[in-house]
């Protein structure tokens, strides 16, 4: 384990001297401490943690920090139910590359010898002596493919159907503007109708809004349960 | 109790039955008018109860007091700037999440505000039980039930509100949102900042400014900063607010704004979890059943056009008897003033100016009135918005929203209204083009006109030309919608969503007060601008008085009858009738030939044949050319010069007026050509004033004078060189 955590700092000290990250005597302070707790932490839980070591620095340092270890691949950033963000950290042994999901942001460590004897090889042809690399991957990984297989943006779907909203992108405004409205993350919509390149006319409890077709491709949907309750009004 | 003046102001959602609890309050008592700097309609009125002046104010309809439009901003504004004595957040009861989102707003400003639970019966009826009382107690906001639509519980609204009102006021500071801990630290710490450094310029209370300003809210950082006075310390604000922005944003992993929202969303279901019993009863939804026929992809549209067309339909069909009526109203009071009156130059205003001009428009009143009660009714049902929503697809060819449809059908009635409504597009490109496109919507005062010129020259198929004419309105405005997007009104869809109201029955006295308030303003209109414009038209037609005739009319009328008086002693009595009827008709003649000849000596004469040459092109004559010219004014003022300058005697009716027009030399194609122009060329003044008003630039509007003349000019061109060509 301690092996494991001294080539770390290796690869710590390597990267951000690369990057030029400035204090970098206290970041690895914080990395040293980061390294020796095995669980879930947060920021402030390392910030803690540090102080009572009798440490000066910040929370925002300390929450820096961690940022750029995740950034790096060394932490990884998890959000548990009551909201806060922990980290825990990834040992990366010996040199591989990453596959980065980029919608849930996780990362997959891939070895390869062919592609490393062709990176030493592309180098060379270039008149370069390969001294570091790093290689990674953007794409969207396995768990993600599946999840999202099941979401539809609302464009496709058909008059009648009952559909729930799992996600919605774009811009904050938008997002906002939706949600105080009334149409949010998790409720249910029956598709009243949805004519062919126009706008979309659906009920939401006893409300119906019509969302224009460039809104309606950024919010996704999944099948509503046959189960879930039936919300039925009246008006006079 | 000495007797005050308590300002009471409605918040709520729109459709929450706000406007409906307004009109129960006030009554007629109402007057509309802007919002200073902007053009969201305001809306007051004073009535006396409980032994104090109540001013109620209808703020605009909101979802919630982030600035997303302009209606959110004057709320918003008006609430923390006029610091009305009383907020009543009227809350659809049957929609109580998200209307409590608002009310947790209302309760975060530190406002008197007391809760209106509106609707409750309807609520009830969908199995939705509200404890109020809990309510009150959870929010520490008092609560009351009213049933706008039957004015039940307004009055015990309105004593609540003034016994509020009177309280001396102690803000609560608990019952409020409480944020996650992460982002109450954020709040504080920025509050810190605010309190330290910027306390002079914080609106409302620094909690709230904070709250704000770690939204991203634009509006109240500026209103920061420009109590601010130097450079360093904006920027130190500004990165004081990222700083926390981005404190939050690393907690959350997720823009503060949103997870703020969420976090009030969490506060308010907890709230109505408390608050709200819920029994299941499979009810149905009738406004979902409705629209799944009225917004059907194949029936939508058939129905919308079927309704359009009867709009129109009754408009004439029933506008017609009531005309009538005001019609002979009006030739009674021209024969009673012509019987009682010296002939004097005061006769000749009141008859030939004044009944003659306001007579001849004053007519169409009952038209004007029923196409605003058709329009009120769209409204008032709810189908105004479905309407947008059929049209959405034919609007994107223009590139805009269906929405913007609104504007353009209430254009149909008024376009001063019309481009006012523009305002409720969010995207500052689309209201703009809106507001260009609207004047194209043949308006209720270039009717007359229509039914004056179609009536007189083609008879049977007037009403077949009145509508190719509004059809035509139409497409100019996609063409010309369509070439402005493509060229300098270039822009994305924004995003788009709306809320389609709940059909409900319309009420009656909502329904009144909107047509009292059209005709009262149609009169108003009459009382002053047509009344002057008719002065004028008059004054200019009849001065100066001391014409060179180029013959002594009056010597060839004594002729005429001396000749006459000759030729009756040797006639028999047969004779004699047959002999006075041609007398009379020759001397109609010279009467006739005598009032041309003045005319055309007139000044108003003069200024017509000053621009007779930029009209002859187009087969307008020179009256026809003053008329238009006084149709800036207003609109309606063209059939009152017509009725000036081309009618002899004093008849106004519009059968007179079509006699009169038929023998003055104009023809079918003539008509047509001026009927077009009409339909294009500058919209009326008040019109003008109001795209100045609205697109906030004197060039939006000279752009909208100059095209709008110059498309009218090139096709009356078209029309009229055209149908020459072909031998019309």
């Amino acid at each position: 384990m301690k092996q494991l955590h001294c080539q770390e700092k290796e690869q710590f000290q390597k990267l951000f001297r690369q990057e030029n990250i400035d204090r970098l005597e206290d970041r690895f302070r914080v990395l040293d401490v980061f390294l020796s707790t095995e669980h879930h932490v947060t920021a402030s839980d390392l910030f803690e943690i540090m102080a009572n070591q009798g440490s000066d620095l910040t929370l925002d340092f300390v929450q820096d920090t961690l940022r750029l270890l995740c950034h790096f691949g060394f932490a990884q950033k998890n959000r548990f139910e009551n909201g806060h963000v922990r980290y825990e950290h990834r040992h990366i042994g010996h040199h591989h590359d990453h596959l980065i999901c980029t919608k849930c942001l996780s990362i997959v460590e891939f070895g390869d010898r062919e592609l490393e004897n062709r990176q030493v090889q592309i180098a060379s042809d270039h008149g370069f002596h390969l001294l570091q690399h790093k290689t990674e991957l953007y794409g969207i990984c396995a768990k993600c493919q599946k999840d999202r297989g099941d979401l539809t943006p609302l464009t496709l779907a058909k008059s009648g159907e009952r559909l729930v909203i799992r996600e919605v992108s774009g811009g904050a405004g938008a997002r906002m503007r939706l949600m105080t409205m009334g149409l949010r993350v998790g409720d249910v919509v029956e598709i009243i109708t949805n004519i062919n390149k126009g706008q979309i006319a659906v009920a939401v409890d006893c409300r119906r809004y019509v969302i224009g077709r460039g809104l309606a491709q950024k919010i996704f949907v999944s099948p509503a349960e046959k189960t879930s309750e039936h919300h039925e009004c009246n008006e006079s | 109790m000495p007797r005050k003046t308590i300002t009471i102001a409605l918040a709520g959602n729109p459709n929450s039955g706000k406007t409906t609890l307004f009109n129960n309050i006030t009554g007629a008592h109402q007057k509309v008018g802007n919002w200073p700097g902007v053009t969201v309609e305001k809306k007051e009125g004073v009535v006396i109860r409980h032994g104090h002046d109540l001013k109620i104010i209808d703020l605009p309809g909101t979802y919630s007091l982030t600035p997303f439009s302009i209606e959110e901003i004057v709320a918003r504004n008006f609430i923390l700037e006029e610091h009305p004595d009383v907020v009543i957040d009227i809350i659809d009861a049957s929609n109580l999440e998200r209307s409590l989102y608002l009310a947790t707003q209302l309760r975060e400003i530190d406002c008197r505000v007391l809760f209106a639970l509106n609707m409750a019966d309807m609520a009830q009826s969908r199995g939705i039980r509200i404890d109020a009382d809990k309510l009150s107690e959870l929010l520490d906001v008092p609560v009351v039930f009213t049933i706008g639509n039957r004015n039940e519980g307004v009055d015990d609204l309105l004593k609540t509100a003034v016994d509020l009102a009177e309280k001396s006021f102690q803000i609560s500071q608990g019952r409020r949102v409480k944020y996650s801990p992460d982002i109450e630290t954020a709040i504080l710490r920025l509050q810190e900042v605010l309190v330290r450094d910027y306390s002079t310029s914080i609106p409302c209370n620094p909690r709230w400014a904070s709250i704000k300003l770690l939204e991203n809210d634009q509006i109240v950082r500026n209103a920061i900063v420009s109590g601010t006075p130097t450079e360093a310390a904006v920027s130190l604000l500004d990165m004081e607010i990222q700083k926390q922005r981005h404190y939050i944003q690393a907690r959350f992993d997720d823009d503060p704004e949103i997870i703020m929202t969420d976090e009030r969303y969490g506060f308010i279901a907890g709230i109505v979890k408390e608050v709200v019993t819920t029994s299941t009863r499979h009810r149905v939804d009738i406004s979902r059943n409705i629209d799944l026929v009225l917004t059907n992809r194949f029936l939508g549209f058939p129905i919308f056009i079927f309704f359009i067309w009867a709009m129109f339909q009754l408009t004439f069909s029933i506008g017609a008897y009531p005309m009538e009526w005001i019609e002979s109203g009006v030739s009674w009071i021209s024969t009673a003033l012509d019987g009682l009156m010296a002939e004097s130059l005061i006769k000749n205003l009141l008859l030939n100016g004044i009944v003659a001009g306001v007579g001849s428009v004053i007519v169409f009143l009952p038209n004007i009135l029923i196409l605003f009660f058709c329009i009120s009714l769209f409204e008032d049902t709810g189908y105004m918005a479905r309407a947008a929503f059929l049209m959405d697809k034919i609007m994107h060819l223009i590139g805009l929203h269906g929405k913007s449809f609104i504007p353009m059908l209430m254009g149909f009635g008024c376009n001063v209204p019309a481009i006012m409504s523009a305002r409720t597009l969010e995207s500052e490109k689309d209201r703009i083009l809106t507001i260009l496109i609207t004047p194209f919507m043949s308006c209720s005062a270039r009717l007359p006109i229509y039914i004056v010129l179609a009536g007189a020259f083609f008879g049977e198929r007037a009403g077949t030309v009145i509508f190719a004419i509004y059809l035509i309105g139409i497409l100019l405005s996609i063409g010309t919608g369509r070439v402005l997007r493509s060229t300098i009104l270039k822009g994305l869809d924004a995003p788009f969503v709306m809320e389609l109201p709940p059909y409900r029955i319309p009420m009656i006295k909502s329904v009144m007060i909107h047509m009292w308030d059209r005709s009262r303003q149609f009169l108003k209109k009459m009382g002053n601008i047509i009344l002057v414009g008719s002065v004028v038209v008059w004054a200019l037609s009849t001065f100066p008085s001391d014409i060179k005739y180029s013959r002594d009319y009056d010597l060839d009328i004594a002729g005429i009858n001396a000749r006459y008086e000759a030729l009756f002693p040797s006639a028999n009595p047969a004779m004699i009738t047959a002999l006075e009827s041609n007398r009379d008709e020759e001397i109609d003649r010279l009467k006739m030939a005598r009032h041309a000849e003045r005319t055309e000596k007139s000044y108003m004469g003069r200024l017509g044949k000053l621009v007779e040459p930029v009209f002859l092109p187009i087969g307008i004559d020179w009256k026809g050319s003053v008329a238009l010219i006084s149709g800036f004014v207003a609109k309606e003022i063209v059939v009152s010069t017509m009725g000036i300058l081309y009618v002899v005697k004093g008849d106004t009716d519009t059968e007179a007026m079509s006699a009169a027009l038929r023998d003055s030399g104009m023809t079918a194609l003539s008509a047509l050509s001026l009927m077009f122009f009409v339909l294009i060329y500058l919209p009326c003044m008040a019109t003008v004033v109001a795209i100045r008003r609205e697109t906030g630039s004197i060039g939006w509007m000279m752009f909208s004078l100059i095209y709008s003349s110059t498309l009218a000019w090139a096709i009356s061109f078209c029309i009229y060189q055209g149908g020459r060509f072909l031998g019309y």
